[in-house]
């Protein structure tokens, strides 16, 4: 007997029981009969295509024994919109089955449904930020605010400030960085150019050398750098000033940041006659300063001969 | 709540993985097991190995580290600035440095002459098949990601050369209320099918010998259902797009050698869409980041996960010299795909400023294979540190103890999860992978695409293993390095479906 089972108002269903497949199945888990009782209730429900309150309270249920139960969302997300169910409502509940259980796909995918049907984002910057309290690299929080983004429109709503004070926080977190290139470069395709315009692309050098000179030994800034190089095509020569800051092979304390001398070697093959000198920076990187690199820094040197210089070819 | 609460303390340390199960793992780690297996009393009793083996070769030990575990190299850069990543960063370094030198042990493991452990095979074979048998309750969580489960432990046991045919009945039996009338597999019975849960039960059908178990027409007719206008593919219907469907769908298309043409009722057909690969490549190359990394989904952030889904979803639609240079910028992908090679611990990391963890192993010491045929290079010259994996795997990954089993590191528990993708890690460490450019990309006769079925593998040579310090009863066998098993088995499965149609 159970919750279900006992109840007058699931009484006209015939629950559909489990079915193992064999007497001896692998890895069956055991889990409680409340479980149990809840799926078979589900799987009859689901035969009939029932979408009705009880159904929603049932995916409640179930969701909170088990949050990762992707078929219990699309579910739930269909009887939401079969119902015509409050979506505000909908995010209330959503917001602390969020904070239970975050690292999640599906909560944050139908988190994204919801709010993209209700057709508001106040309140979802926010609340995203809160997440981030939590884990501030969390991909699916971060994937969702990149869609909020796009969806509403928030290029210019305070984003890039939020990057700032995030990398205020903690200038290593490589999300933060990934979303700031997103805004930045995110609307190429409707005409606002990012690091292609020098004004911008300006700028954002900027931002990264500030970041550099807090934490040299940080590899996001770096890579941002090397995105732009990328993507603008601007010479790596106007970056030797920077470079030779953090990696300058004179002076016997002088590289502070293998990146920077991955980055100086890129800059010197670039130069005339530079490749000699380039390849003494990867014998280096090689050598003493990233060894666990070392077959990918001879690789490098490697390509030196060939003319082209390694990571700053055009993107396709 | 309790479980709440353990699973937010670990938020810091918890890496994103491929799956919702994969997340859930790491809360399953957190979760109280039935038995304790850190007892660490009761290790002496099972200890095989001589005392303190090669404890008097420590001092000579210390010269003989590999230099990037030397103080001098490791002590190079510190920035002053401490942050919540680099905070978590010292920890990990502060419990994995002592394993890595030598100067801790991992108890009840035996040590081989050069002061490395040994590939714990017995316990890890005994570790697996204990996720075969009934779980307890609190893995409700992953009763939607079951599927994997079976691919973990039986896909696990195939790597450690155990006879996994003795499965085949079972697996059979229990996959089948999995499998939906409409087609694919979903993680349990009475649930939508889904990418993850298909994949996964095709490899472990695959290694236990059972694939007969597919409805390979409805298998079909619902891949039609997940391809997308943009070329891509969604997990589930009306569930998220991302990178892992494009790998998943593919690899069952490919093995099974189901048609390429999309089935007539495919809404992607109304796009003007017409095979399974139409408009693919370029979608993968749309998750190619500013970083060079590949990121789930165009424009989110660089993740090893995700990069070696697009490797290998590139080298199932065409042979790898030729789709990966074409969707991707193959330099801008290894500059990042080194720079997650984690210092000094040895291991990967899933992205730039993360934490190593034993799982990339696979997800990104398995695209070496790939990104070296796409460069055409040679088995003589290497691109990244397979000794620095090796010996991450060996000494931190392992489960001290008597239960066995692989973690993510060594403040983490063991599980299926890590175990198998370690193995495969340690694997794509250990062995030589060759594709033959000659061999054919597409099956004249059924327009099979045959790309991926042109590897071959060789094992180290002494002086190889002596470089690694490791010995011939470490080595995993060779792992498929698109497939994610045994080559023997995924000989074995193109014969069975040679002859194509529905």
């Amino acid at each position: 007997m159970g919750k279900y089972s006992e109840d007058p108002a699931w009484a006209d269903i015939v629950p559909l029981p489990t079915d193992e497949g064999g007497p001896n199945p692998l890895a069956a888990i055991a889990y409680s009969d409340e479980y149990g009782e809840a799926m078979s209730y589900l799987r009859a429900v689901m035969a009939s295509n029932e979408f009705s309150p009880r159904v929603l309270e049932l995916t409640d249920d179930l969701i909170d024994m088990n949050p990762a139960h992707y078929t219990v969302w699309l579910y739930r997300a269909q009887c939401i919109f079969e119902l015509k169910y409050p979506l505000e409502d909908e995010l209330a509940w959503l917001n602390e089955t969020a904070l239970a259980h975050q690292k999640n796909y599906q909560i944050w995918h139908h988190r994204n449904t919801i709010v993209d049907k209700l057709g508001k984002w106040q309140g979802e910057a926010e609340f995203v930020e809160q997440m981030f309290e939590l884990d501030a690299k969390n991909y699916h929080v971060w994937s969702h605010r990149q869609w909020l983004v796009k969806r509403f429109g928030l290029w210019e709503e305070g984003e890039l400030e939020f990057t700032e004070r995030m990398l205020e926080k903690d200038v290593r977190n490589n999300s933060a960085w990934n979303h700031r290139w997103y805004i930045v470069n995110g609307r190429e395709a409707e005409g606002v150019r990012g690091v292609t315009h020098e004004g911008i692309r300006m700028r954002e050098i900027e931002f990264a050398r500030k970041a550099i000179a807090k934490a040299p030994q940080n590899a996001s800034p770096w890579s941002y750098l090397r995105g732009i190089v990328r993507k603008s095509g601007m010479p790596l020569a106007s970056l030797k000033e920077l470079v030779l800051q953090y990696a300058d092979t004179s002076k016997p304390d002088g590289v502070k940041s293998s990146h920077a001398l991955d980055l100086l070697a890129d800059v010197l093959a670039e130069g005339a006659d530079g490749k000699q000198q380039a390849s003494e920076a990867l014998d280096l990187l090689s050598t003493k300063y990233d060894p666990i690199r070392k077959n990918y820094w001879e690789y490098r040197k490697g390509l030196l001969g060939g003319g082209s210089s390694a990571s700053t070819a055009t993107a396709a | 709540m309790a479980q709440q609460q353990e699973t937010l303390r670990r938020e810091d340390e918890t890496e994103d993985t491929l799956d919702e199960a994969l997340r859930d793992g790491a809360r399953i780690e957190e979760l109280p097991s039935d038995d304790s297996d850190d007892d660490f009393e009761d290790v002496d009793e099972d200890f095989t190995g001589p005392p303190f083996p090669g404890k008097h070769l420590l001092k000579q030990n210390d010269l003989d580290l590999p230099p990037w575990l030397k103080p001098e190299t490791f002590a190079l850069f510190h920035d002053d600035l401490t942050t919540t990543t680099s905070e978590a960063q010292v920890k990990v370094t502060a419990d994995c440095l002592p394993l890595l030198t030598g100067k801790e042990r991992l108890n009840g493991l035996r040590y081989n002459k050069y002061g490395i452990p040994h590939l714990n095979r017995e316990k890890h074979v005994a570790f697996l098949k204990d996720w075969l048998e009934p779980l307890p309750a609190p893995y409700v969580v992953i009763d939607a990601s079951r599927p994997w489960v079976f691919y973990w432990t039986i896909g696990g046991l195939s790597f450690l050369e155990q006879d996994v045919s003795v499965y085949k009945q079972r697996l059979m039996e229990t996959v089948r209320p999995l499998q939906n009338p409409y087609g694919g597999f979903g993680g349990g019975h009475g649930q939508y099918s889904h990418l993850a849960g298909t994949y996964a039960c095709i490899l472990a059908l695959a290694a236990a010998g059972g694939l007969e178990a597919v409805d390979r027409k409805g298998l079909w007719h619902w891949l039609g259902q997940m391809k997308q206008s943009d070329g891509g593919f969604t997990m589930s219907k009306g569930a998220e797009e991302d990178i892992r469907g494009a790998y998943c769908a593919m690899t069952a298309i490919s093995l099974l050698n189901l048609p390429l043409d999309l089935p007539p009722d495919a809404p992607a057909r109304k796009a003007g869409l017409n095979t399974f690969t139409d408009r693919l490549g370029e979608w993968v190359g749309r998750c190619q980041t500013y970083e060079g990394g590949i990121a789930g989904a165009p424009t989110n952030e660089a993740h090893g996960a995700y990069a070696f889904c697009a490797l290998a979803c590139l080298s199932i639609i065409d042979a790898p010299h030729i789709s990966i240079p074409k969707y991707l910028d193959v330099q801008a992908l290894l500059s990042w795909l080194s720079g997650i090679q984690t210092t000094p611990e040895g291991g990967f990391a899933g992205r730039a400023n993360k934490l190593v963890d034993a799982c990339y192993s696979h997800w990104v010491g398995s695209c070496w294979a790939l990104i070296q045929a796409a460069l055409r290079i040679g088995k003589t010259q290497d691109l990244w540190s397979r000794e620095g994996l090796i010996r991450y795997l060996l000494c931190c990954a392992q489960q001290q103890g008597k239960k066995g089993g692989m973690r993510d590191k060594p403040s983490a528990r063991p599980d299926a999860y890590h175990t198998l993708y370690s193995l495969s890690g340690l694997s794509a460490a250990q062995n030589h992978y060759s594709y033959d450019y000659h061999g054919p990309s597409q099956d004249g006769e059924n327009g099979r695409l045959t790309a991926a079925f042109n590897w071959s593998a060789e094992g180290p040579s002494e002086a190889e293993l002596a470089a690694w310090k490791i010995e011939q009863e470490d080595v995993v066998i060779p792992i498929h390095p698109v497939f994610v098993l045994p080559l023997d088995v995924i000989e074995r499965t193109k014969q069975q479906f040679q002859k194509g149609g529905l």
